[in-house]
């Protein structure tokens, strides 16, 4: 068995990459795929708390790197489904505490065990992200419509290509308001679509039931009825290889909400 | 009480009204990123892209008649591929005796200029035999290479805007 290397990386800080990580690998594992993550904020650690696993982290990866434990025992399995697995990050260290090829090494290890190994990547050009996409053959960059992230996103890009270990990468659209796109006060799906001029592998609404999941520490995915779970679980189908239609992101608009609309505006709340 | 009502007033024909006339800000941002992409992924800010135009219509002059003013400098992004553009509005045509009278004073000039730096470096290259004479005690090979360099590139010591101007020339000439 060869596993699929994914980082998951977006230059940007807080457009969703560790959320966004934490959702796919569930949603992959849900189908029946054996799936680790792993957490290269070294410092900043976070997709522990997104998995809900955060006190039950007993070594990390730092200890693996450092000899104090074996790879196998720094894995943490996921509360719901045996098939998840979480390398969490230290808390208490940097990103100096380690190299690009001690990830490199990591992954190929992981490799032989499970089918795909996604890899969170702190926001930045720096050490975080050249150890996280180091063992990596595969890319998705996050990104959401505004122009910081666009920006940001269309750098990293341009680092990716010039490696030549990553084969592929591809956009994933977080945080898309459908109200404000029809309004044109935020950019299309196409228009960030044409501006990188990369491939969609999928476009997440935004969604206050992620808030929510995230306090409770279980991934949004989880809930058949939340839209943005139903578009990570698109995500994941698409990784998987089946080709999966676009949700159709736009609320239906009947004439009580379009009359409730208006008197809203009428008494100064907006949306 | 008349505030309200004027407010109103207002909301209510502009739920009719359907027309926008104001810039809606999504294209406001889309045409200002994709200009500070293309000078993101070419390293080009307005002022280079500005010199850059200015040498090209020196350059494009020399064989043809043309606008200068209307000469048209684009990035344009066709699928991954970042193509510069380059639109020429020609006027006409030069004479064949134009254009190479033109070159043959150009190269003219470049001889002459090559003729003084050689001589230049040959009295430099006198000047530091006599140096190394004097300073024979502590000057070893290492020494003598960085002096030849320093002569080629940095200015270590305050030089007149000639002799600045000289050893960017040779640069251009020894890359040919």
């Amino acid at each position: 068995m060869s596993g699929r290397v994914i980082v998951i990386t977006s230059g940007k800080g807080g457009v969703g990459k560790t959320t966004s990580n934490a959702n796919i690998g569930t949603a992959l594992a849900n189908a029946g795929n054996k799936v680790v993550m792993i957490d290269t904020d070294l410092g900043l650690r976070n997709l522990d708390l997104l998995l809900g696993l955060e006190n039950r982290i007993v070594y990390t990866i730092v200890d693996v790197v450092e000899e104090r434990c074996k790879l196998k025992q720094a894995l943490v399995k996921d509360k719901k489904n045996p098939n998840l697995c979480l390398l969490a990050a230290a808390q208490t260290r940097d990103k100096s505490a380690v190299t690009q090829e001690q990830l490199v090494d990591i992954c190929n290890k992981l490799k032989k065990d499970f089918d795909f190994i996604l890899v969170d990547c702190p926001a930045g050009i720096e050490q975080g992200f050249q150890n996280a996409v180091a063992g990596a053959s595969e890319a998705i960059v996050v990104t959401t419509p505004e122009m910081s992230a666009v920006r940001d996103a269309d750098r990293i890009i341009g680092l990716l290509e010039a490696k030549e270990e990553i084969k592929s990468y591809k956009l994933l659209l977080n945080r898309v308001r459908p109200n404000l796109i029809k309004s044109k006060d935020m950019m299309s799906i196409d228009d960030v679509v044409d501006i990188l001029s990369c491939e969609l592998i999928g476009i997440i609404p935004e969604d206050t039931g992620i808030i929510t999941s995230t306090n409770k520490g279980e991934p949004i995915v989880n809930d058949d009825k939340s839209p943005a779970g139903q578009a990570y679980q698109n995500v994941a189908r698409r990784i998987m290889g089946e080709e999966v239609e676009f949700m159709n992101l736009e609320e239906p608009q009947d004439v009580v909400s379009k009359v409730k609309k208006f008197f809203k505006g009428l008494m100064g709340r907006e949306k | 009480m008349r505030d309200i009502f004027s407010e109103f007033y207002n909301k209510v024909l502009g739920f009719f009204r359907q027309t926008e006339e104001e810039d809606k800000t999504k294209d406001v941002a889309c045409n200002r990123l994709r200009v500070v992409l293309m000078q993101d992924r070419t390293n080009l800010n307005p002022q280079l892209l500005e010199r850059m135009r200015g040498e090209i219509v020196d350059l494009l002059s020399k064989y043809v008649e043309m606008d200068r003013e209307a000469l048209d400098l684009n990035f344009e992004q066709e699928g991954e591929q970042i193509a510069l553009m380059l639109s020429i509005p020609v006027v006409r045509a030069k004479e064949e005796a134009e254009i190479e009278a033109t070159l043959k004073a150009e190269d003219e000039k470049k001889a002459a200029l090559e003729a003084i730096d050689k001589e230049d470096s040959e009295a430099e290259a006198e000047t530091d035999e006599v140096q190394e004479e004097e300073e024979s005690e502590d000057s070893d090979a290492t020494d003598v290479a960085d002096e030849e360099k320093s002569e080629d590139g940095a200015t270590e010591e305050p030089k007149t805007t000639e002799e600045i101007k000289k050893p960017k020339l040779k640069k251009f000439e020894k890359s040919e």
